[in-house]
């Protein structure tokens, strides 16, 4: 992209690069929950029509943005930046566990619902989450997985059906 | 050079330039290999889901030098999965073969301890018993096997009552001499490691703190990351 760009479209090149100048300067991070924020405590974490008591653990700022267009969710959220993952030295510290802590001994918090991804280092991160938000004594649940809506199973992975094997509910 | 479809693990992986993953792997016949995925982070990769962490696969590369190319990947039977500390502990059998072994160099007994390693972990509440029982088959693997049976000064048989003193790549003594760096350990963990029956807790504990001792000086200076999700 930087040769296509210095080739054919340097006026571009220069506003990209300033743009990009200027969105570092100006984000920062959520000093409450670490998403994305150009101000020191971000929308969400701000508004008081957001329920505090239900708290969403997402691994990255797009994960936010996701749920947030799925409008499903009321609650306030906390971005690690990452998910645990020894081999590559991301240990608890990396991914904010301290500052999560904290929030979670605030007295507001009542839930947290742990929604890392689906994959091995994701359940790892649950699971220590899961962990932490126990011994202050509180609820701590993790989002299903399973079969996309509209999905016919033939096209479903194994890996992903025999999850929701597992994970079945009665009816 | 190619190296045909065979069983093989995901010791780890990470993303490489745009679409790629870099894979660690530990295979039944080259033991730790170093491999590239390419395309494999595209939404629609023939490789994106098999290549799973703790996951029995079968697995084909071709090339030569530091970073083979991954040329073939499926899933090799049912597998079940791992959750809880049974997840955390399985990062920490990765992250210790990944301290230990060096590339290249074929391990079928130990591939094979893997696997059965694995397997005791997805029945859950077995974590402790089947790390240390990996550990021990490690070490013998690499050649630093430990020594469980007699005194090495004395050769007396160990005994379950007495306590004993145990030196890295070496052994236990009884009475070991003053400028020698060692771990304090029962003689009954000692004979309980040998038979591979680690049932009772304190015996558990000991042989966890024999094993760390013995393992620092094989995994180099940096201690494993994976340690500390254990509280
Ligand atoms: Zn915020």
């Amino acid at each position: 992209m930087a040769f296509h760009l210095l080739q054919r479209n340097r006026d571009g090149a220069q506003r990209l690069a300033e743009a990009l100048l200027a969105a570092m300067a100006g984000v920062n991070h959520c000093e409450r929950c670490r998403n994305l924020s150009d101000i020191p405590l971000c929308a969400i974490c701000a508004s008081e029509r957001r329920d505090p008591s239900v708290l969403c653990v997402v691994e990255n700022p797009a994960d936010v943005q996701s749920i947030e267009q799925a409008a499903a969710f009321q609650g306030k959220y906390f971005v690690l930046i990452g998910r645990l993952s020894p081999l590559d030295g991301v240990g608890p510290e990396a991914i904010g566990i301290d500052k999560l802590k904290n929030l979670l001994n605030g007295g507001e918090v009542k839930e947290v619902i742990i929604a890392t991804g689906a994959t091995a280092e994701g359940e790892a991160t649950a699971h220590y989450i899961g962990e932490v938000a126990r011994a202050t004594g509180l609820r701590a649940t993790r989002i299903a997985h399973g079969i996309p809506l509209g999905g016919e199973l033939e096209y479903v992975d194994s890996t992903t059906l025999s999850h929701a094997i597992a994970c079945r509910r009665d009816l | 050079m190619r190296v045909d479809l065979h069983s093989a693990f995901v010791l780890h992986q990470r993303s490489y330039r745009e679409t790629s993953l870099l894979l660690e792997i530990f295979s039944l016949r080259s033991g730790r290999v170093g491999l590239i995925a390419k395309g494999a982070n595209r939404q629609r990769s023939a490789f994106r889901g098999a290549l799973q962490f703790f996951r029995p696969l079968l697995l084909a590369w071709a090339g030569r030098g530091e970073l083979a190319t991954l040329v073939g990947a499926e899933i090799d039977g049912p597998f079940s999965a791992l959750s809880g500390r049974a997840l955390l502990s399985a990062f920490y059998l990765n992250e210790l073969l990944t301290r230990v072994l060096h590339r290249d160099d074929p391990h079928p007994a130990l591939f094979a301890a893997y696997r059965q390693a694995l397997e005791t972990l997805a029945q859950a509440g077995n974590e402790e018993p089947a790390l240390r029982l990996f550990e021990k088959r490690l070490l013998e693997d690499i050649g630093y096997g430990l020594s469980l049976r007699f005194d090495v000064d004395t050769n007396a048989p160990i005994e379950p009552e007495r306590d004993y003193y145990y030196q890295s790549d070496k052994g236990p003594w009884r009475n070991p001499p003053a400028h020698i760096d060692t771990v304090k350990v029962q003689g009954r963990t000692l004979i309980a490691l040998a038979a591979a029956l680690l049932h009772e807790p304190e015996v558990l504990s000991e042989s966890k703190r024999l094993m760390r001792f013995i393992l620092a000086s094989h995994i180099g200076g940096r201690p494993l990351a994976s340690r500390q999700l254990f509280n």
